[in-house]
């Protein structure tokens, strides 16, 4: 029977994997109305499914992998796909995001979700076709690579056009950032949910589909769609995206002082040039490669073509060449290139590995960690070698390796000698590219992010170069010029408040933050449009507003459950203490305090603990949460 | 005869010609009733495959209900629907699998040349061509680029 709403597949896959069962259950309307799908879904399920008594690599965590009802669309970017546990890394709410063919074709193939349970005796994957489901035998797969098990299975099931998520090495060996890849070059990278899968013993998922997503308004609907792409490919920002992709942010944030180098020293990197988009351009890049129904087309091939570190596959993003790169104080771009294929090919989260080399490495500077330590591995900034041998090291475990695989957090908490003073993690999970004291929102974001560390949890960017008519459309003209300052603290609670909002909208309904959050070509009015087009669900834009919101306190109350208050959300003391030392935000450090009491109060949460006050989670329609509040006191 | 050409060298493999051909042919969103297909090959190849119009078309030769005709009014193999058999003989005959099975009512599917994707690709990969303008540009830009040895030769007056 078809499902109330068109643009869902309308089903979900149950998998028990230790029972060995896979059965197709009906997706609840209702869930889809107040969670829309995707993150929101996620949030859902999870949060009655998994708590405080979850091990995250116990049998008893649940992994959902969901698309939302725009995915496989023909809105711009509607190629999204989450997965979501709870972490390994940070012990908290997990998820993390992905692009590429994958999702479009689950929802192709009947469903649009995925929740797997328990954990299988032997290694296994599923593969989905049409509909059905069926659970396969992967010891042969378990332990070769991304790319060897994408071409593994298209030989096994014998057809090369279907589409594949798996893990690595690094997720079979519950390295505790371990990425979920998929279409060989994506990553839902963050919070380790590549290791939960792994500790499931489930290698792959593989789809292929003939089924389709239904209209709502099929007759309007191309007009409308033939709208957004006008309106995509005419941003000027889209033709940047598509000659250089995220990599031109390395030149940009080195101007702002706002790339991390030699963990956290400093946000001007001396080699910024060498590593940025202009270079890799000229002399790496094979071609711009899109997602499912992208216009931006910021995914990329890139070739090393001789020498060491020889490869040809996807290329890095800003955030690898940061954190790879500058981080560890690295200018050899060819390292970097072949850092972030490894990595792909073992299915590791660059930004947990590149932030936890660096901690390893400033340790080392400093003299606490020392060759003893490290098996002789000569750990200074900059030794690219050292840094691409741990890549290895890390997704096998091996040596020193073993250490890193734990993330820097964890690996401080082990090795102890003062290390802790210099994991630049928060809520356990490594900082991305970002400097807080350069760019005020971003500071706060990442404090007050859901799955521990994250620029993209609410995104904010519409101070880094001033897109002055989208914060005039999204926050009001009355905040000018302030909320658009990067290092004026001033209204940067409002601003976070907003992002997150309608960032967890943008995740819920399976399209990309690029064309959203950056450029802010679509706001809700536009998402909103083409929700109601899909899926005839008659939403306004105040259900929008309102689902967005829900969402963040129901990840919020997720997190209040697992102990986590207004004391987590914080920075490294690094950010919060030592001015940055050079660039435009020299002098500067990240005023947390004043920006986290007018997010909390934005946000109608106590300002004492961080806890949403009943009358907020009433409000949302959240009264299942009220039980898991702390009692008076108890806070 | 024109036909739908796919630049390689162009396409992203972003896969919203499909979308539109199957939203426009079948009110639906689904890639496997798209009449046209990207393939995607690794390392970094993006191909979008279509029905070329041959001049002696052999899917119509082996048709054997006479669904599949050259009409030359219209410059286009045509599939006559009603005709059609879903026997996939066509599929089988067809060199550039440029043909091929709907899903559900199992008639064959090929483009009509109806260009809605062509204006609609974000990358300018697709274009309608015939054979000789093929050829031509392909001439041209030969000779274009040959341009500086040939000047060479050429008894040009060099003051």
């Amino acid at each position: 029977m078809a499902f109330k709403y068109s643009g869902y597949a309308g089903q979900v896959l149950e998998v028990d994997l230790t029972r060995g069962k896979a059965i197709a259950q009906a997706l609840d309307p209702a869930l889809a109305r107040d969670y829309l799908g995707g993150a929101g879904y996620c949030s859902r399920l999870l949060y009655d499914e998994i708590g405080p008594k979850t091990r995250p690599l116990g049998p008893e965590n649940v992994l959902i992998i969901a698309t939302g009802p725009i995915t496989g669309t023909l809105f711009p970017q509607a190629s999204r796909h989450v997965v979501a546990a709870k972490s390994p890394l940070t012990d908290i709410w997990g998820e993390a995001h992905a692009a590429g063919h994958w999702g479009a074709e689950l929802k192709f193939a009947g469903f649009d979700a995925i929740i797997v349970r328990g954990r299988s005796p032997r290694p296994v994957y599923l593969w989905i076709d049409d509909g059905k489901a069926k659970i396969k035998d992967a010891k042969r797969l378990w332990g070769h690579d991304v790319y060897e098990t994408d071409a593994m299975i298209k030989e096994e099931i014998g057809d090369k056009s279907i589409k594949l998520l798996y893990i690595g090495q690094a997720g079979e060996n519950l390295v505790r950032f371990a990425a979920v890849m998929n279409d060989l070059d994506r990553a839902a990278a963050r919070t380790g949910m590549g290791a939960v899968m792994g500790s499931k013993r489930l290698k792959a998922v593989a789809v292929r589909g003939t089924r389709d997503i239904p209209i709502a308004e099929p007759k309007n609907y191309m007009k409308l769609m033939d709208e957004f792409h006008a309106k995509m490919l005419a941003d000027p920002f889209t033709q940047g995206r598509a000659d250089y992709g995220t990599p031109s942010l390395v030149e940009l944030m080195n101007e702002i002082g706002r790339l991390p180098t030699r963990n956290y020293e400093t946000g001007v990197f001396e080699h910024a040039e060498e590593i940025g988009g202009k270079t890799i351009r000229r002399k790496y890049l094979v071609k711009a490669r899109a997602d499912f129904s992208c216009l931006q087309r910021c995914g990329r091939y890139t070739c090393v073509p001789e020498g060491p570190y020889k490869y040809i596959g996807g290329s890095p993003e800003y955030e690898t060449l940061s954190c790879v790169g500058s981080k560890c104080g690295i200018g050899d771009v060819e390292a970097i290139l072949y850092a972030h294929h490894l990595c792909n090919r073992y299915g590791m989260d660059t930004c947990s590995f590149g932030g936890t080399v660096a901690w390893a490495m400033e340790c080392y500077e400093r003299g606490i960690i020392t060759p003893k330590d490290t098996g002789g591995l000569d750990l200074k900034f900059g030794n690219h070698g050292a840094m691409v041998q741990l890549v290895h090291m890390v997704a096998f475990r091996k040596g020193f390796g073993n250490l890193l695989a734990e993330g820097s957090y964890h690996a401080a908490q082990k090795i102890g000698r003062g290390t802790e003073k210099y994991v630049m993690a928060i809520k356990k999970q490594e900082i991305a590219g970002q400097d807080g004291r350069a760019q005020k929102s971003m500071g706060l974001g990442n404090a007050t992010a859901a799955r521990g560390a994250d620029h993209l949890y609410g995104f904010p960017v519409l101070d880094e170069v001033g897109f002055e008519k989208a914060i005039r459309e999204r926050f009001g003209a009355k905040y000018l010029p302030e909320i658009g300052e990067k290092l004026n603290p001033k209204y940067k609670g409002l601003m976070v408040k907003e992002c997150e909002d309608f960032a967890v909208v943008v995740e819920s309904v399976g399209v990309c933050k690029y064309g959203t959050m950056i450029p802010p070509t679509f706001f809700y009015p536009d998402i909103l449009r083409a929700l109601n087009a899909t899926t005839g669900m008659g939403l306004k834009e105040r259900d929008l507003r309102k689902i967005g919101e829900r969402i963040v306190n129901l990840n919020r109350m997720f997190n209040v459950r697992e102990g986590i208050r207004r004391k987590d959300d914080t920075l490294p003391e690094r950010l919060l203490k030592e001015p940055s030392p050079e660039g435009p935000p020299k002098g500067h450090v990240v005023e947390l305090d004043e920006m986290l009491d007018e997010y909390y109060k934005l946000r109608g949460w106590d300002l004492k603990t961080g806890i949403p006050t009943r009358a907020k989670l009433r409000a949302l329609g959240l009264e299942f949460t009220l039980k898991d509040l702390p009692r008076r006191g108890a806070a | 005869m024109p036909y739908l050409y796919g630049d390689p060298l162009k396409c992203t493999g972003c896969r919203i010609c499909e979308l539109y051909c199957s939203l426009c042919h079948e009110r639906v969103l689904n890639p496997k009733k798209a009449r046209l297909r990207i393939v995607r090959a690794e390392p970094a190849i993006d191909k979008p495959i279509a029905c070329r119009q041959c001049a002696d078309p052999p899917c119509a030769k082996v048709c054997p209900t006479d669904a599949i005709t050259r009409n030359s009014k219209a410059d286009l193999v045509i599939v006559n629907v009603g005709k059609c058999i879903g026997c996939g003989a066509c599929v089988e005959a067809c060199p550039f699998g440029a043909i091929w099975l709907h899903p559900e009512k199992k008639i064959a599917l090929k483009c009509d040349l109806c260009r809605v994707c062509v204006s609609r690709c974000p990358v300018d990969a697709l274009s309608v061509v015939t054979s000789e303008e093929f050829a031509g540009k392909k001439r041209f830009d030969l000779v274009e680029r040959l341009k500086p040895i040939l000047m060479e030769r050429i008894p040009v007056p060099r003051g």
